[in-house]
């Protein structure tokens, strides 16, 4: 390590490829971790989480009780053992909490003033963080499944939410209007994912078994539904051509932009190119997944070779996205997984499940913690407790020295 | 800690000092190596799926069907030799453009796939076609479908415009078993004499899941289960079913200091 920094300033080597070597170096050694957790808050599973996209320093997270919390992950100066705390939450006993369970939240893209949240109330509340009450409020028809805000929008303020009707809403944070809807499903929205490079694409995984990449400005429906089999015919003539075998329960696009990943209750998860929809044919193998409802997927950031973490019942598989091999399989939930996210600054994994716990994933890298030694206490006070007026002396030999008398 | 990987930057790449006698000697010592020079021709060398595939292949017993059969492999059982399943994935691919294998479809929904070497698969096809008389018809339909084209679902176009096949030869074709009714007007190839296979398969594959399903905490040691005589298991060896059910992830194969033991899946 110190000689790979010499050689950064020698200028052998170039900053962004040490970054991105020990970022890659820290992520493929995630390990549940031992001196740090986050305040348990939920008295119900954990839906979804998010971190905020500027500072990394929040993160929100949706329970199945309608509670949402933020909590904050930063710890200056270092100590051995932290638990994020929670800076505020909004609990049962607020008027505006949601009635049904939280599905997804997420923070506003631009700053952590505001952020929204949909639930099973059919309501999507758009929040002020500061004041903690919602500042808008899209009713949909039907229950909201999932919801999500281009992380890259300059052109527009549009939320994407998908709802059991078999058609994706765009609810417009400008205008207030919910008006705009993505008709090509014929089964309800599960998931909905907007690229990360490219601000007009939207994906949605529904569970008609099939993805729509839809660009938003186009008025005539969507650009391509994905193939699993790429085109060719595989069972009778008139069999419709779907992205997975099943329900359609995650969606991820790499940080490039180039890949989405996708999970299903196939069992599978598929790796599309995005320009051209196809299936890559990468073999990840049988990852078992009977959720009904959306789980979130994250794929690294900044690291080479991209990794995908994706939950599986109550583990989560890392995947190396371009190869397909399982890098490792994190056991530490006690029920199933419903969401992950990547924190990109320090290369920890969040996950938050059925089991109400928040757990964090950090790097082992070996490091040894020295302890502090306790800070000196003051010459009058004495560690000795007293009892009954007697001193009791904790490490004196409490058995009777004599055989005869007590 | 466990090993894991290691970006290439953190690796020792060259020496500190520049030794030009140590240097000219491990020159010299690489060239005499013959490893990986720009001009040999490593397409020859067989590649790691075709390895794996001879290898399974040679579990396979013909004797014990008395020839009814070629050698049938299952695409998932190169899965539990070979890590990387979209190198093999990839790697099957490309032995199909080549020619050496066929890949068949099995399965309720036709979605498993099974493999056969095309030299076997054509010598058993003479042999079938000598036995029920429809030889010279074999004769015809060899060169012009199985060595010409690689996919293995034909439609009535294919076979009677452009090759020139009438509705009789094809009904003489499904019932020798060389295709298989799949729509109106189209057919897939298959293998003839498969349904032995498919019996013994199945039947083996349930058995060696009772075993181990039986067993305390439903796991066993591998070499406890080869010795476990089932009725079953007896056309087919046990590897073949082992390498099977590893492969369809119907198992995991765990690593101990015991040996190697299977643990049924959830």
């Amino acid at each position: 390590m110190l000689n790979v920094l010499a050689e950064r300033s020698w200028g052998n080597v170039r900053p962004s490829q040490v970054h991105r070597a020990e970022a890659t170096r820290r992520t493929f050694r995630l390990q549940l971790s031992k001196h740090r957790d986050v305040q348990r808050i939920h008295s119900s599973g954990i839906n979804s989480l998010d971190i905020d996209p500027i500072d990394y320093k929040f993160m929100l997270s949706g329970g199945a009780d309608g509670v949402i919390a933020i909590y904050d992950l930063e710890c200056i100066p270092e100590v051995k053992e932290f638990t994020c705390e929670t800076v505020c939450t909004i609990g049962r006993s607020n008027r505006h909490v949601h009635k049904h369970s939280v599905e997804t939240v997420q923070w506003y893209p631009r700053d952590t003033g505001m952020f929204t949240s949909s639930s099973m109330d059919t309501t999507l509340k758009v929040w002020d963080t500061n004041a903690l009450k919602p500042a808008e409020r899209f009713v949909l028809g039907k229950g909201i499944y999932s919801h999500h805000m281009s992380p890259v929008a300059n052109k527009h303020c549009l939320i994407a939410v998908g709802t059991i009707d078999p058609h994706a809403t765009l609810c417009d944070l400008k205008s207030g209007s919910s008006t705009h809807i993505l008709k090509g499903h014929k089964a309800s929205v599960v998931c909905v994912q907007w690229s990360s490079k490219d601000e007009f694409l939207l994906a949605t995984g529904s569970r008609d078994n099939k993805i729509l990449m839809w660009d938003i400005r186009q008025a005539k429906g969507s650009l391509m539904s994905l193939d699993q089999h790429n085109g060719e015919v595989v069972k009778g003539s008139s069999a419709v051509s779907t992205a997975h075998s099943g329900h359609v329960n995650g969606l991820c696009f790499t940080e490039n932009g180039l890949h989405l990943v996708s999970c299903g209750t196939d069992n599978r998860v598929r790796l599309w190119d995005t320009l051209n929809g196809k299936n890559t044919l990468i073999n990840y193998g049988k990852v078992s997944n009977n959720m009904r409802k959306c789980i979130e997927i994250c794929t690294s950031s900044g690291v080479q070779p991209d990794v995908a973490f994706i939950p599986s019942g109550s583990d989560i598989d890392m995947f190396d996205v371009f190869s397909g091999e399982t890098d490792s399989t994190m056991k530490g939930h006690y029920n199933n997984v419903n969401c992950c996210v990547f924190h990109p600054l320090y290369q920890e994994v969040y996950s938050g499940g059925n089991d109400s716990n928040i757990l964090i994933w950090e790097p082992d890298m070996g490091h040894i913690h020295f302890e502090e030694p306790p800070p000196k206490k003051l010459a009058g006070a004495s560690k000795v407790k007293k009892f009954n007026g007697n001193e009791i002396n904790a490490t004196a030999d409490t058995w009777s020295s004599s055989d005869e008398g007590d | 800690m466990k090993r894991a990987f290691m970006p290439s930057l953190f690796k020792n790449k060259r020496p500190r000092t520049v030794n030009i006698l140590a240097a000219e000697s491990a020159e010299r010592q690489q060239l005499t190596d013959g490893a990986v020079s720009g001009d040999e021709d490593l397409s020859d060398l067989p590649s790691d799926t075709k390895a794996a595939l001879t290898y399974l292949r040679s579990l396979f017993d013909v004797h014990r069907f008395e020839g009814r059969i070629p050698p049938i492999l299952l695409k998932h059982q190169l899965y539990s030799v070979i890590q990387n399943k979209t190198q093999v994935d990839r790697e099957v691919d490309q032995l199909r453009d080549k020619k050496e294998i066929k890949i068949f479809r099995y399965g309720k929904d036709g979605d498993e796939f099974c493999i056969v070497f095309t030299a076997d698969y054509i010598s058993h096809v003479r042999k079938i076609a000598t036995q029920q008389g429809v030889s010279a018809l074999i004769d015809r339909f060899i060169p012009e479908i199985l060595e010409k084209m690689n996919n293995i679902t034909f439609s009535r176009q294919t076979l009677c415009d452009v090759h020139g096949f009438k509705d009789k030869e094809i009904t003489m074709l499904v019932i020798a078993g060389m295709l298989t009714v799949r729509d109106v007007g189209s057919w897939w190839l298959s293998i003839p004499g498969a349904g032995i296979f498919m019996k013994n398969f199945s039947k083996g594959r349930q058995s060696v899941l009772r075993a181990i399903k039986k067993a305390k905490y439903r796991e066993i040691l591998q070499k406890e289960l080869e010795e476990r005589k089932l009725q079953a298991v007896k056309k087919l060896s046990m590897m073949y079913h082992i390498h099977d059910v590893i492969g369809a992830e119907l198992v995991t194969k765990i690593k101990t200091t015991s040996g190697i033991i299977l643990r049924l899946d959830e």
